[in-house]
């Protein structure tokens, strides 16, 4: 029999919190450099005046940013061939050469603005391994809750990893 | 930016189309900018060893321009509550890649009238890469 792709260990992290909660300012020139290269130039972003006009009171964080206002950098000896951070990131330990990004499901709770302070604390929802045309792979699917300085939940991001 | 309005709004509507042509160039700045060193968005030869004939556009880029592509619709007034999509196959740059839509449902959630999407992104061939679901509040 061939060995699972997931060991023991990962089977035992479901359900359970990936890492220490992590909380992250949103800078408004990174949450820009996002915005400029997704091509998103939406005023509400940009322009505070055209932001209050439309009900908020101050410049808006683009929606999807909140993923990468809070990814935590790590040393290059942390990289695995493929140019990925060995663990995906998160510590989840996988017999896995190569990750595809799966797709991704936002509650959009509540407006996150620039200059927000957001923590981001993330649960491993499931691991599942399939048998595909290519072989064997692992679906990883982990929930991130991000809650605001004021201790309001803003959104919450289910994230799909293919691994293979 | 055109502000849409939930009676102006009929199930059976489509949005109007959006294309997004990514160069490399862009991909780079979007892994840049995301902290991401995945080699198969910007070195080709790499891409090739995993069975890639190019370099691929990123899944949360692809997933930005669909969060894009609905709070245009929407305008400065509309509010995106939900968006989901699932990233089926490859996408290519230095292709046109076009976001399709269209309302399925309106109703009320949490107090607030809402508007159901069925979003997806095509390739140049009508392959849809990319089928995704967003709800909307709208004044």
């Amino acid at each position: 029999m061939t060995e699972s792709l997931v060991p023991e260990e990962s089977r035992k992290l479901v359900g359970e919190r990936l890492s220490e909660p992590v909380t992250a300012t949103i800078v408004a020139a990174d949450a820009h450099r996002f915005a400029y290269a997704a091509g998103d130039l939406n005023p509400l972003y940009f322009d505070e005046d055209a932001a209050r006009e439309a009900g908020y009171t101050g410049l808006v964080c683009p929606p999807t940013y909140l993923n990468y206002a809070t990814t935590v950098d790590k040393p290059m000896s942390e990289l695995r061939p493929d140019g990925l951070y060995r663990g995906g990131g998160r510590n989840i330990p996988l017999r896995v050469n190569r990750s595809m990004f799966g797709g991704e499901e936002w509650d959009f709770v509540a407006t996150v603005y620039m200059g927000d302070t957001v923590t981001a604390e993330s649960r491993l929802l499931s691991l599942e391994e399939k048998s595909g045309g290519a072989g064997a792979f692992v679906l990883t699917t982990r929930e991130t809750t991000f809650t605001n300085q004021h201790g309001t939940v803003v959104a919450r991001a289910r994230q799909v990893g293919i691994s293979r | 930016m055109e502000q849409r309005t939930f009676d102006s709004v009929a199930v059976g509507d489509e949005m109007p189309p959006m294309v997004k042509h990514a160069t490399t160039t862009q991909l780079f700045l979007y892994s840049a900018a995301t902290h991401n060193p995945h080699r198969i968005h910007y070195d080709r030869e790499y891409a090739a060893v995993e069975g890639h004939p190019d370099v691929l556009v990123h899944g949360p880029l692809q997933g930005a321009w669909l969060s894009q592509f609905v709070t245009d619709w929407a305008g400065p007034r509309g509010r995106m509550l939900h968006l989901s999509w699932q990233n089926r196959a490859r996408a290519y740059p230095n292709r046109d890649l076009t976001f399709r839509g269209k309302v399925t449902g309106v109703g009320e959630e949490n107090g607030r009238r809402v508007v159901h999407l069925d979003v997806w992104e095509e390739n140049d061939e009508g392959q849809v890469l990319m089928p995704g679901k967003a709800t909307v509040a709208l004044p």
